[in-house]
């Protein structure tokens, strides 16, 4: 209780800080800008993430080249945190404290968003569609009311994948790869969950640490425990690294690969390292349009993120992070035209809770962005899909997961 | 009368240094003052760093580690026990100095490269290590002050009241930081001019020659690495309690690595160029970042920073203000 108070008292000095630093209105809101900020890793181990910022930018600046939101045009700042949470902290409060931007819009990272919510709440800040799977961000929306999350989370895609095996492949001997964080057990979690009673299936777990120089071990153990269905719940590096061991180990499982990591380009390298028969027949979900997939060639919704990327330089457009970036633009667009001709931080919460979008061009046909009273997740459906001569192609309909 | 020139510019330049401390916050915006905050860290753990390899010649590549010891020393007393978070740097700076102690007993035995080795081992293990034992250390995710116990934060209401004199959290952390730093600075150049200092050199100069004085080699590096690891604990609580969060993905190896890369640029052997060294490593990377944004490119340039400062400036800054300074301090103590 004292606690409570304590917290209350604090958040009431914080806002009364920010009142008189900010003069009357809404912190970033003028009448012709709306300034928002993020963090992303543009240096490090990470890296590799920092298309999900760049599409959402060039997103933002063809909005603005077409007249903007009620007149305003949005600037997004990014800035490095180099995947280290402590950075984070500090490159959120230069944000809020220094740039004063109106909410803090899809910050990479689960342990880096984790680092800043408790003070975002604190003083009332925007954190809006999360860049991170993590359940945690519509899960609690009840303590942290100022933090919604975007993608399918983590556990719903876990369970997705145990559903799938259960189903058709009841005799597989499981193994499962997994980042030794949030991230990788709430999809080890999803995997138990989707499997049900036939839990017993998984004959070998093995986790890793992001910072760790490779996997080779750990693919041997699997190896070793005669896995026949090895789950990849890994990023990019380990993922390309567990095909290119299993292949020096003349092993050849039916794999699962977590989307974080099922990008085409990804895909390809794990190819260009292994040979085509290493990867065909993966299996993993998607929830976006991919842009290396010919299908999509003459989608409206590509033909406008590829125009866009190219003509605001965004970088490789056969990146699907860029367009993930580009869908999250979309929606907090959306939402910014919801939330009223001035609005305001508890006007961008609720709409953002509120919800309905059916004609996101980067995500698949008849996924929908949709949050409500009930459910703080904004996407929560997904598509099968095998990876085949190079390719992906989707089969089965479409998940609801949550 | 030479004598009494020196201690006058001495002194002057003590009193340009703390009325600089005193007054920088009232010319950089409240947030900047944050940012000088986390300079101080580095300064403080770059200060230790160089007493151990600058002065005694044991390279450390383990000091990232020292920190996350010290870091997590206060957030566990934080958010396990309560206590209030300014109050656990003596004992943050404890508990690294006691690690740093163990971890200076490889050097007993290895020098050079292979004790690089060792140390480097421990910095690479520790974070898996803080994942392992995760009911103390939160685990991956660390452990977050706001969360697990808000009162314990210091400043959290924006405004801190010290001796009657309210400031904002950002300008309390960064006096708390710098204050400690600046004694922390005064501390080691006691040592490093006195006898000790002088039983580090001559084991850094050479071994054999120092044995045969009679030093102790033994327990002179293991208090060096000792000492090293209070500053580095220090660090690591303040570290701590400005973020108020701790994690994993903080202490990697990398900051072992960037503190070295702090103490080379300033200058080993020298306390004063590890000022422009702790400024080196905290704003490189944001400047790195604005040069281009473009994928690889901050990497690149935070590499070629590094090598150019190296072609240009061998022996560091420190090197650079002793070259500047010679003219002068060779007149005012050189005695005929």
């Amino acid at each position: 209780m004292g606690r409570k108070i304590y917290l209350s008292a604090a958040v009431f000095g914080a806002l009364t800080l920010a009142a008189v630093a900010t003069g009357a209105g809404t912190p970033g809101v003028t009448s012709t800008q709306i300034v928002i900020g993020g963090t992303t890793p543009l240096s490090g181990p990470a890296s590799a993430y920092q298309s999900v910022a760049k599409g959402a930018d060039a997103y933002f600046k063809y909005v603005n080249a077409h007249g903007g939101v009620n007149k305003r045009k949005i600037k997004y700042i990014y800035l490095d945190d180099g995947y280290d949470p402590s950075r984070t902290v500090d490159q959120t409060r230069e944000l809020v404290q220094q740039d004063k931007v109106f909410a803090i819009f899809n910050s990479l990272g689960t342990e880096q968003n984790l680092a800043t919510r408790p003070y975002l709440n604190a003083a009332k800040v925007p954190q809006l569609f999360v860049a991170s799977g993590a359940t945690t961000w519509g899960r609690d929306y009840k303590q942290y009311p100022w933090t919604i999350g975007y993608q399918p989370n983590y556990r719903a895609e876990g369970t997705i994948y145990g559903r799938y095996v259960a189903k058709t492949s009841p005799k597989s001997r499981i193994g499962v790869l997994y980042q030794n964080d949030d991230y990788g057990k709430d999809l080890l979690k999803g995997l138990k969950i989707g499997l049900g009673k036939k839990q017993k299936l998984i004959v070998s777990s093995q986790n890793y640490d992001v910072t760790d120089a490779d996997v080779q071990s750990q693919v041997a153990r699997l190896k070793a425990a005669r896995v026949n269905a090895l789950m990849l719940f890994a990023t990019p590096k380990f993922a390309i690294q567990s095909y290119v061991y299993a292949k020096r180990l003349a092993w050849k499982p039916k794999v699962y690969v977590n989307a974080v990591s099922s990008a085409a380009n990804i895909m390809g390298l794990a190819t260009v390292g292994t040979n085509k028969k290493q990867t065909e027949g993966s299996l993993s979900v998607v929830f976006l349009k991919d842009p290396t997939d010919s299908h999509w060639a003459k989608d409206p919704g590509m033909k406008l993120y590829r125009s866009i990327m190219k003509r605001y330089k965004a970088g490789n457009p056969n990146d699907v992070y860029a367009v993930y970036g580009m869908s999250a633009a979309h929606t907090f667009v959306e939402a910014l035209k919801k939330a009223g001709k001035n609005p305001t931080r508890e006007s961008i919460m609720r709409a953002a809770n509120h919800l309905n979008i059916h004609n996101d061009p980067f995500v698949l046909p008849g996924v929908a962005v949709q949050t409500g009273a009930n459910d703080h997740f904004p996407l929560d459906q997904a598509k099968l899909e095998r990876y085949h001569n190079g390719h992906w192609v989707t089969f089965g309909g479409l998940f609801r997961v949550r | 009368m030479r004598r009494g020139a020196g201690i006058g510019l001495w002194a002057l330049t003590v009193v340009a240094g703390l009325a600089l401390y005193a007054f920088l916050p009232h010319f950089v915006s409240d947030f900047h003052s944050r940012e000088l905050a986390s300079a101080g860290v580095f300064f403080i753990a770059i200060v230790g760093l160089n007493l151990v390899t600058g002065y005694t010649g044991q390279i450390s590549l383990g000091h990232g580690a020292l920190m996350a010891i010290g870091a997590y020393t206060t957030a566990a007393l934080v958010v396990h026990e309560h206590w209030r978070d300014v109050w656990t740097i003596p004992l943050a700076g404890l508990a690294a100095g006691i690690v740093g102690f163990v971890i200076g007993l490889p050097a007993l035995r290895l020098s050079g490269l292979y004790l690089a080795l060792a140390t480097f081992a421990f910095a690479v293990a520790l974070p898996s290590l803080l994942r392992k034992f995760s009911g103390l250390t939160g685990g991956s995710e660390g452990l977050r002050f706001l969360e697990s116990a808000p009162e314990q934060v210091t400043g959290l209401s924006g405004t801190v009241t010290v001796l009657g004199h309210t400031t904002t959290q950002n300008h309390f952390l960064y006096y708390l930081t710098w204050g400690i730093g600046i004694v922390g600075f005064g501390i080691a150049w006691l040592i490093v001019r006195g006898g000790l200092g002088r039983v580090f050199r001559s084991v850094r100069d050479s071994e054999i020659a120092a044995s045969s004085v009679g030093v102790n080699l033994a327990s002179a590096k293991t208090l060096a690495f000792a000492l090293s690891g209070v500053y580095a604990g220090v660090a690591g609580s303040l570290l701590a309690i400005q973020k108020e969060i701790v994690s994993p993905l903080t202490f990697t190896f990398l900051l072992s690595i960037t503190l070295l890369v702090g103490a080379v640029v300033g200058g080993l052997g020298s306390l004063p160029g590890m000022v422009v060294g702790a400024f080196f490593v905290q704003y490189l990377p944001d400047v790195s970042t604005r040069v281009s944004s473009a994928q690889g490119v901050p990497d690149f340039v935070y590499g070629a920073a590094i090598i150019a400062v190296m072609l240009t400036l061998p022996t560091g800054v420190g090197g650079l203000l002793r070259r500047l300074a010679k003219p002068l301090t060779t007149r005012l103590y050189t005695r005929p």
